[in-house]
Formats: C-alpha cells, sequence, structure tokens
C-alpha cells in the first residue's frame, strides 16, 4: 500500500498537510497511554512521536546525554531541526526517565504554545484509576481552554466507539497470522500500528479494512520459524523486515508500537472513567509497577495462541526498564520452555543490523529451524 | 546454584556477612585510637580495607568517625539478629526515609545503597564481584551500581535476604524500582511499591498520602503489629532533634573557610538513609558539629586557605575516601558535599498521631532524589535547589559526577547546567564515571579533571571578578 510507505516514512505527511490546509489542530503525543480519544473528541488530530528509524541525534545529544535511549534523543533530535514545527501542541506523559527529559529539553529549546503534562500513574488500583481520571479531565478543560474546543460526553463516545471498531478490525489483521498459513509480515503489523498515530481515525479505520479485504487475496509466506518479538519502545518497522528477511516471521509482539495499541479492556460506561480503565488497566509496559505477572501471562498467552517457536526481546541501548523486565522474562518464558533470545541494540543504528542479524540467524538454528 | 536465580555461587560469602564481620570488629575500636595504633591496624587489614579506614580514622576527625562507625555496626547488628528475635528486616531504597520503620518493634529497617556503599568502602576487590554476579544474570551494564552491587550478592543465595523490599523509587528513578522489583521476583520476596506522582500541588501530594498510608497498611501486616503511637512519637522526637543538627551543620557550611570536613556529607546522608530517628543517628550527627565547631574555633582552620568551595550537584564518587575526600581537603577544596544530603528536613509536629505522620509523610515527600527527580519538573525543582545552595553556602563551582545509570539527571543535565550558569554565574563541571566502581573512571583521572576546573575555570573567574569589582 502506498499509503502506509508514506505514512511510515515520512514525518509530515499528507494528511498532516491536508490538516493545516483545512485550518485544523494538531497535537503531538508520544506514550501509549496519552488517551487520544480525548484528541479525537475536540477535533485535534492527535499526531504520535515517533522517529521512524531515524537514527541522527547530533543536535539531541546537546540536551539530551549519551546515556539516554536512543529512540527518545532521535525524536528529540526531529523536535528541535523543525521537522515537528506542524505541531499545535504537545503532551507530555511520564513513561520513563528518558522521555521524561526528552519533554523537558524539547519545551526548554522549542517551547510548544500548548503544553500539557499526563501525569500516568506507576500502579493500578482503585485510587490510581480515579486519579488518572482527574487527569483526564485536566486534559479535557487544558484544551477546551487553549483551543476553544467543547468537548462532551457524547463526542467523547462517538470517539471511544470509533477506537473500539480501530480495535476490532485491527485484531482480526494481527491474528490472521495465527493459523496455519501466514500472508502478513510482521514487519507490515508494524507499520499499521505506526501508521495508527499518524493519520486521523476515520481514515485509518477504512485503511485498515481495505487492507483486511485485500489479505484473503496474498499467497501465503515462506516461513522458516514462527517469531514472538517485544521489549523496546521502538517503531523500526525496517528493523524488523531486515530480520524477518532471515526466514523467522514476527507473529505476535508486545512493543508499544504493537500489539498493545488495541488492548481496551475496561468495564466503566461513564466516558472519562472508561478511558481511564482502558489506558491504565492495559498499560503492560515495564514502567508499570506490582503487575509484572499479568504483563508476563499476556505474553505467554500470545505466544501459545501465535504458535510461536520462539521469542526475541529487544532493548534500546539505556533502557533499565525493559532491560531489566527482558532478563525476568527470559528466564520465565524459557521455564515454560520457549527459547528466547535478547537483543540489545541502539536505535536507528544501521551499522548495528549486521550484528543483529548474525544473532538472530544463530537463534534460527538453534531453533533448528 | 541458587535454585530461584539460577546463579552459580562462586564465592564463599556475600556483601552483608562480608561487612557485618568486619564491622564486629570495628567496633571494639575504643573511642580513640592514636595514631601508631591506626598504623597498626592498617597494616593488618587488606589494601582496600586500609585505605578507607585511613581516611575515616584520621586524627582530625576521629571523633566523628567513631560514633559513625558504631552507628553502621548498629543498624548491621540488628539485621543480623532480626530473625533469631523474631524481627522482619525491610530493604528500601536511600530515598526510602527509615522512621517510619523505626518506630515498629517488630521492623528493621537496612538500606541498599548504605550497604552496597560499606561494601564498596570497607570490602578488598569493593563491590566488583558482586555487580559482577548481576551482570552473569543477563542483566545490561547501565544498571546502577549502588543497588546492582548489593542486590547482585543477594541473588546470589549466599547473603541475607530481606522480608520485603520497599521500592521506594517509583516515579523518581526507574532503574533503581525496577532493579528492586527485580530481586523481589526472582527472590519470591513481597514488595511494596510507594509511588511519588511528578506533580508538586497538594493534590499530587495527597495522592502520595493515600499511597504511603497504605504502605503503612502493608508494615503493620509485615510486622504481625499495629504502628503504637507511643514508638512513633519517640521516634518522632528522636527525629527532631537529627533534624535540628542537620540545620545546625548545614548553617556552620555558610563560614569561610567551610569548617565542616567533605566527609561528613557521607555520614549525614548515611544517618538520614539509616538511622534517622535514633539515639546512633544522633550521636552521629551531635559528634559531626562538635568536629565542626572545633574546626571553626581554631585558629588554624581559620587561617586555612580555601581555593574554592565546590558542590557535588548530584552524586559524589564513593570508592576511594583518602584520594576523593582528602585529596580535595589537602588542595585547600572545601567539599561542601553532594545532592543526598539534600532532604531539606522540617521539625515534625509531635501534637498527634497524624500530625507526626503527616510530617513523616512530607519528609518522604522532600527526601533526596524524590523531591528533585519526583518532581513534575526534574531540570526545575533540581536547578531551584542548587541555585538555593550556591547562594546559601557561596559556593563558587559546581560538578556533575556524571554517574553513568543516572538516566533522569543525564537527561536534563544540559538544561541544569544552563540554567546554573545563567542565575548564578557559577560554573558547573560535568564528568563522567561510576560512583561506586572504581575501574569506570580511575580517580586520577577525576582529580586531574577537578584540579584543572579549580584552576582554570574557578579561580579565573573569581580574579576576573576580583579585578571588575577593583576598576
Amino acid at each position: 500500500m502506498e499509503v502506509l510507505k508514506e505514512l511510515t516514512t515520512t514525518i509530515e505527511n499528507e494528511y498532516v498537510k491536508q490538516a493545516w490546509v483545512n485550518g485544523q489542530k494538531i497535537v503531538g503525543y508520544a506514550c501509549l497511554a496519552t488517551p487520544r480519544e480525548v484528541l479525537d473528541a475536540a477535533g485535534i488530530f492527535p499526531y504520535r512521536i515517533k522517529a521512524l528509524g531515524r537514527g541522527d541525534t547530533g543536535m539531541a545529544d546537546a540536551y539530551l546525554s549519551r546515556f539516554n535511549c536512543g529512540f527518545c534523543r532521535a525524536c528529540l533530535q526531529l523536535g528541535l531541526d523543525g521537522s515537528y514545527n506542524f505541531l499545535d501542541g504537545i503532551i507530555e506523559t511520564n513513561g520513563c526517565d528518558h522521555l521524561r527529559g526528552m519533554f523537558e529539553n524539547w519545551q526548554y529549546a522549542v517551547p510548544s504554545p500548548f503544553f500539557h503534562y499526563i501525569r500516568v500513574p506507576h500502579l493500578v488500583d482503585q485510587d490510581s484509576l480515579q486519579w488518572f481520571k482527574e487527569e483526564i479531565e485536566l486534559l479535557i478543560a487544558a484544551l477546551s481552554e487553549h483551543f476553544a474546543v467543547d468537548i462532551d460526553d457524547q463526542k467523547l463516545k462517538a470517539a471511544i466507539d470509533m477506537q473500539d471498531q480501530i480495535a476490532a478490525v485491527m485484531k482480526q489483521i494481527y491474528e490472521s497470522r495465527w493459523g496455519s498459513g501466514i500472508k502478513i509480515h510482521g514487519h507490515e503489523i508494524m507499520a499499521l500500528m505506526v501508521a495508527e498515530g499518524s493519520m486521523p481515525a476515520a481514515d485509518y479505520l477504512q485503511m485498515l479494512e481495505t487492507f483486511r479485504g485485500e489479505i484473503e487475496a496474498r499467497r501465503t509466506l515462506d516461513c522458516r520459524a514462527r517469531l514472538f518479538m517485544g521489549g523496546a519502545a521502538t517503531d523500526e518497522i525496517d528493523l524488523i523486515a531486515e530480520l524477518e528477511a532471515l526466514g523467522g516471521l514476527m507473529v505476535a509482539d508486545s512493543f508499544c508500537f504493537g500489539g498493545r495499541i488495541f488492548l481496551r479492556e475496561a468495564a466503566a460506561t461513564e466516558p472519562v472513567r472508561r478511558l481511564s480503565e482502558i489506558y491504565l488497566n492495559n498499560l503492560l509496559c515495564p514502567r508499570m509497577f506490582m503487575s509484572y505477572s499479568g504483563r508476563k501471562n499476556y505474553i505467554s498467552n500470545l505466544v501459545a495462541r501465535s504458535k510461536a517457536d520462539g521469542a526475541v526481546l529487544f532493548h534500546n541501548k539505556f533502557c533499565d526498564l525493559h532491560g531489566i523486565e527482558n532478563v525476568k522474562l527470559k528466564m520465565d518464558l524459557e521455564k515454560e520452555g520457549l527459547p528466547v533470545l535478547l537483543l540489545e541494540k541502539e536505535y536507528g543504528a544501521g551499522a548495528d543490523i549486521g550484528r543483529m542479524k548474525t544473532r538472530v540467524q544463530a537463534f534460527l538454528e538453534q531453533l533448528k529451524r | 546454584m541458587d535454585n530461584r536465580t539460577g546463579l552459580k555461587k562462586t564465592y564463599s560469602a556475600g556483601l552483608f556477612s562480608r561487612v557485618h564481620a568486619l564491622f564486629s570488629i570495628l567496633k571494639k575500636l575504643p573511642n580513640h585510637i592514636s595514631e601508631e595504633e591506626l598504623d597498626g591496624l592498617i597494616k593488618v587489614l587488606p589494601e582496600d580495607s586500609a585505605n578507607s579506614m585511613k581516611s575515616l580514622l584520621k586524627p582530625a576527625i576521629q571523633q566523628a568517625s567513631m560514633p559513625f562507625l558504631h552507628m553502621l555496626s548498629a543498624a548491621l547488628d540488628e539485621t543480623a539478629a532480626a530473625k533469631e528475635q523474631g524481627r522482619k528486616v525491610v530493604l528500601a531504597p536511600f530515598n526510602f526515609p527509615p522512621e517510619i520503620i523505626h518506630a515498629f518493634d517488630n521492623l528493621v529497617p537496612i538500606t541498599t545503597e548504605v550497604l552496597t556503599t560499606l561494601g564498596v568502602v570497607s570490602l578488598e576487590g569493593q563491590g566488583e564481584r558482586y555487580w559482577e554476579q548481576a551482570m552473569g544474570l543477563g542483566l545490561p551494564d547501565h544498571l546502577c551500581s549502588a543497588n546492582t552491587i548489593d542486590l547482585g550478592s543477594m541473588l546470589s543465595g549466599m547473603d541475607f535476604e530481606p522480608d520485603a523490599i520497599i521500592s521506594g523509587c517509583v516515579g523518581s528513578c526507574d532503574v533503581n524500582s525496577k532493579t528492586h522489583e527485580f530481586v523481589s521476583l526472582l527472590l519470591g520476596l513481597p514488595q511494596i511499591a510507594l509511588e511519588k506522582p511528578p506533580d508538586n500541588s497538594e493534590r499530587g501530594f495527597n495522592y502520595f498520602k493515600n499511597n504511603y498510608i497504605k504502605m503503612i497498611g502493608e508494615l503493620e501486616e509485615l510486622a504481625g503489629e499495629k504502628l503504637k503511637e507511643e514508638k512513633l512519637r519517640l521516634v518522632a522526637e528522636k527525629v527532631n532533634r537529627c533534624t535540628e543538627l542537620y540545620h545546625d551543620l548545614w548553617e556552620l557550611k555558610k563560614q569561610v573557610p567551610c569548617p565542616v570536613p567533605g566527609i561528613f556529607s557521607l555520614f549525614v546522608c548515611a544517618t538520614r538513609f539509616a538511622m534517622w530517628g535514633r539515639d546512633e543517628g544522633i550521636h552521629t550527627l551531635e559528634a559531626c558539629l562538635k568536629v565542626s565547631r572545633q574546626n571553626y574555633e581554631s585558629a588554624d582552620y581559620k587561617s586555612r586557605e580555601e581555593r574554592a568551595r565546590v558542590l557535588w550537584i548530584y552524586l559524589s564518587y564513593y570508592y576511594d575516601l583518602v584520594k576523593f575526600y582528602d585529596w580535595m581537603e589537602e588542595k585547600n577544596i572545601s567539599n561542601m558535599g553532594d545532592a543526598l544530603q539534600w532532604a531539606f528536613p522540617e521539625p515534625l509536629d509531635l501534637t498527634s498521631k497524624e500530625t507526626i505522620l503527616d510530617g513523616m509523610i512530607r519528609s518522604a515527600w522532600n527526601n533526596v532524589m524524590t523531591r528533585q527527580m519526583g518532581a513534575a519538573s526534574m531540570s526545575q525543582r533540581w536547578i531551584e535547589d542548587i541555585v538555593y545552595i550556591i547562594r546559601e553556602w557561596g559556593v563558587n563551582g559546581t560538578i556533575y559526577c556524571g554517574h553513568h545509570s543516572c538516566k533522569q539527571t543525564w537527561s536534563v543535565f544540559s538544561v541544569t547546567r544552563n540554567e546554573v550558569l545563567k542565575r548564578t554565574g557559577v560554573p558547573t563541571l560535568g564528568l563522567q564515571g561510576d560512583s561506586w566502581i572504581r575501574s569506570m573512571t580511575p580517580m586520577s583521572v577525576i582529580q586531574e579533571e577537578v584540579e584543572q576546573f579549580v584552576n582554570n575555570v574557578i579561580n579565573k573567574s573569581n580574579r576576573r571578578r576580583r579585578r571588575r569589582s577593583t576598576g
């Protein structure tokens, strides 16, 4: 799909340009914990900040340090070099120490006219759900005031319904790999996930439906091994493509630019409370505490359902959250009989691809595939 | 092989047991030892331990270091004896104030970073073998050595194990909280997570307070006892005495030359992290104050040239006391200490159990690192504190040690350095190294950089300022 190609290689894509022409406001966010429905309900274009595999960090390194995650540095670089000048505002979240630093430096160096901080709890219980609900209400108030928009329950419900529909279609596409013949590469799924934060919801749903329609006609792919991949915050579609070219196809993942995007279980019906549950209950990120078993079980379940032969867990150099969690996951998944490869990587480092390929090739051989 | 962690046992004793064994001997030392006796002691100790004792027990500060060693020894003894006495040991990171644990009869607090530092300071081979042990599990090399050294020892299955772990850094340091979580999961220990939201408002405080109250409930369950007002009050009274002494030392630091020896910052923070609200903590701080006052009144000390007043804006280096604290002193550089002292404690209101608890919660909210890195803006609160202290103590140069693992401070260091310079005119030297692992950056390199900074930046800008003021 040509449109998908453009969305996953261009920051300022056609939808962004169209929004500008139409006078629509665009607000950037980076973390999966950001309830994009609030922006949708406000008529604002939510754009997920990403770097699309660009590894240049020269300017960003003058702010963040070399001891910070390459993905955050790469995003900051694009903020500093003007690639994100189309944003009318930025929403910060306390995803991790690196991300907090990225936002602080961005706002320091290139102040955005609208800058709002959503304080996402690290625990899930009734108190934190209430706190997060209030955070969403504060976001609604801030957007309403700054952009002079009206966000009511009806609009929020419509936005939530739209995202539920998207999740349902995405789930079908995602799980279509779990049968006998795989017709979609894992990197294509990742491309779809990355595109999710680059275009308006209605257009995205339409694109997904078109994509779903095209799958059936595709031929079955050669598959040397079925791989689960997870870990690092990354949108490096090319990296996954390169690794899949070795024959191991990604059949499920736990990336935050991946399958976790469409986890939406919630019980509440009142829209803001429902958003609080959708985004906090389903935040299966290692930044959350007292919930390791939930994350591990989620992966074990995906591995079983996708019939994965092995798992490759990545972490960006200097990411402690994934770096530590991956070690525990490896121990636990191996106890369940699943071979696991841990890979530390630099974000967007093309020069490192040879090493990564060698490791994955060796892993495929270990899987006897 | 430890069944839970899969780690092969490659040595015979863990960090805690070795440190405790050494302190069992040190606590037997008389309150005063002569230089000759110190020489004798140093000769029988292994090189790494001897090096630290040379610095800790030197005559000029011995009056304070003896109570300090006794305080640490008491903390280690209590931890070691806890199981026999039917008490539970609670391990917590440095930013978790221990006084609440001291208020339980059945609980004993011990601090990860204090144990690591004791290991690095007093053991032959420092903490290296335990770090390597943790790396052997596949953990990344960018973890914090302050946590990983002690926890690595625990993971070996050959060391003491606490009965519960408090993750007190949730919201202010990812690596610290995640490492503690990892150990609790691997060893199957109960974990209590105390989250601090990055929100400086009363709403943020109330959320934190609610978390803290829930934590007390979990501690009560662990201890098998309710938190008693009487015991809490007793601890609170001693907390207030510690706070008073802390502020007295703070005031003395304003004097030129600074009469408070640099190494006392280590004594103060160890007291804050482990024995705040205990008699042993009070004795240590009283002794530090006594020595500092004697210095202040001594003609010799007053006539000392002070080339620079240097503040370490986050961590210091803790692996070589002689080449760090003593060397700076020899060079007439006043070491004003590091951010680990910036707890800004306030006296507790002793009116009722509620007011005492409210004060303790505020103390935890304002404790080191939590206060700065757990703030709404990491850089803003950090900058404000640095600027305040520069003005309070007349600091003329600041240094960021660049501990590799401090991703949060590293991420806002550039902004911080720029703003500190802009607001105060005081320059900041940015170093790189590991505060607890000597092999990362040799102390000689650090000395060279500090020396150049003092000679070429601080002293030159002082000279320029003087020239400008005299026309």
